[in-house]
């Protein structure tokens, strides 16, 4: 009996924090799963594999949502935990993903502006740019993150992420500089 | 800031809000411009970085953790449900030994206690009024019966003798009363041939399929009721 009078007490309490927590994580889906998503191609150059890491990332939040404090600090939250769910899926089996492939690109050019083409263009640039050098520029440009955090969340110096956010626009730079005429040959 | 440390800044941090970087952002003309070029180009990446997110991906998400929570509560229930299975089974299981369990390991240490727990019950100068007839009616239970009358019996009733049904006789002693408690036969509890405290004496030994227990005044001759009851009881199995 005295477990009923029980029961009546928590499952109210219970249902009101799960409701709240329930908003919260869809907030936060709704907010960041795009820019999560983009994080995650880009990390791995595949939308499938992209996309399932998303949804590991986003399930291991729900389950520690408690543990999140402040919501600012919510994306590099999530980029950690997407971070460390990537590296997981190394360690259990070694994908054969380290070079990228040109295929996984799926533009349809045929029916691209040219503004679409320099994009495509571009996004090849991008992926055949050293990992190192690409994933701060990631963090930076979609994720809006200071050289600070991105230091923080890949562990390195600030200094280092500095150097490398510089040679990767260098690098943008230099292709862009000297293939404008190149460029020309995706249209055709 | 020297235009090396511009263009470093530039590169590194395009829409840098540093008042230093703006200044000298706006102190040349071919740094402005140059600024433009880094800033067009920026917006190009961040163009290129922002591939086609799957239109579902969000929905996805949702539903995906929904399910997940409700198998996870479903886990949670049956844990609970297989906890509380396991407590109530644990309780009776405690329950139930503690209420057939020996609380005496030896017959006689219960022999006595019941009987100092009855003592005020009988008097040696009670009136005796159970007759042979509805004494071996009692027996009857235990498949025995007295072949005589053996001398003044004051009560004969069946008790819980250590949770076994037993049958209690008290008799007019020599200046007590004695019991008798005839008990059907036990392993758990030790078989004592005699025993005794500073008040009293007993003796109990088997017959038939029961055990025949006499407790007893110091003053009692204990082994003539010994070899009486033992004449005097018949078993009919």
């Amino acid at each position: 009996m005295f477990k009923k009078n029980r029961n009546n007490l928590t499952d109210a309490k219970v249902s009101s924090s799960m409701s709240t927590k329930q908003v919260r994580y869809e907030a936060l889906v709704k907010a960041l799963h795009t820019d999560l998503f983009r994080y995650a191609y880009w990390l791995t150059h595949d939308k499938q594999v992209a996309e399932d890491l998303v949804q590991e990332t986003f399930l291991r939040a729900w389950r520690a949502l408690d543990s999140l404090k402040d919501e600012k600090a919510a994306k590099s939250w999530l980029i950690t935990i997407l971070r460390r769910e990537n590296a997981r899926r190394f360690e259990r089996k070694r994908f054969d993903m380290g070079e990228y492939e040109e295929a996984s690109i799926t533009d349809h050019l045929s029916t691209s502006t040219e503004q679409e083409i320099e994009n495509h263009w571009l996004r090849e640039r991008i992926a055949k740019m050293p990992e190192e050098y690409r994933e701060p520029l990631v963090l930076q440009v979609i994720g809006g993150f200071s050289g600070e955090d991105i230091a923080n969340m890949l562990g390195l110096n600030k200094n280092t992420v500095m150097t490398r956010l510089f040679r990767a626009r260098n690098q943008l730079k230099d292709a862009l500089d000297k293939e404008p005429l190149k460029r020309g040959n995706y249209s055709g | 800031m020297d235009d090396l440390q511009f263009r470093r800044h530039l590169y590194t941090e395009p829409n840098s809000q540093d008042p230093d970087f703006l200044a000298a952002k706006q102190a040349d003309k071919s740094r402005a411009q140059f600024a433009q070029e880094i800033e067009e180009l920026d917006s190009k990446i961040a163009d290129a970085l922002k591939v086609p997110v799957p239109d579902d991906l969000c929905n996805k998400l949702i539903l995906r953790q929904a399910m997940a929570s409700h198998q996870q509560q479903k886990r949670k229930s049956r844990i609970h449900l297989a906890l509380a299975a396991s407590v109530a089974f644990a309780v009776g299981l405690t329950v139930n030994m503690l209420q057939f369990s020996s609380a005496y390991s030896d017959l006689g240490d219960y022999a006595m206690a019941h009987v100092y727990y009855e003592q005020d019950s009988f008097s040696n100068d009670m009136s005796a009024d159970i007759t042979l007839a509805s004494l071996n009616s009692k027996m009857t239970a235990f498949d025995g019966n007295f072949t005589e009358q053996l001398g003044t019996l004051i009560a004969a009733d069946f008790c819980r003798f250590d949770g076994v049904k037993s049958l209690h006789l008290v008799f007019q002693g020599e200046s007590e009363p004695v019991n008798v408690f005839i008990v059907p036969e036990r392993s758990e509890v030790a078989f004592t041939a005699a025993f005794s405290d500073k008040k009293l004496n007993g003796k109990s030994f088997k017959h038939g399929k029961n055990q025949v227990i006499i407790v007893g005044d110091k003053s009692e001759p204990l082994n003539q009721w010994k070899k009486n009851l033992s004449q005097n009881i018949q078993w009919s199995a």
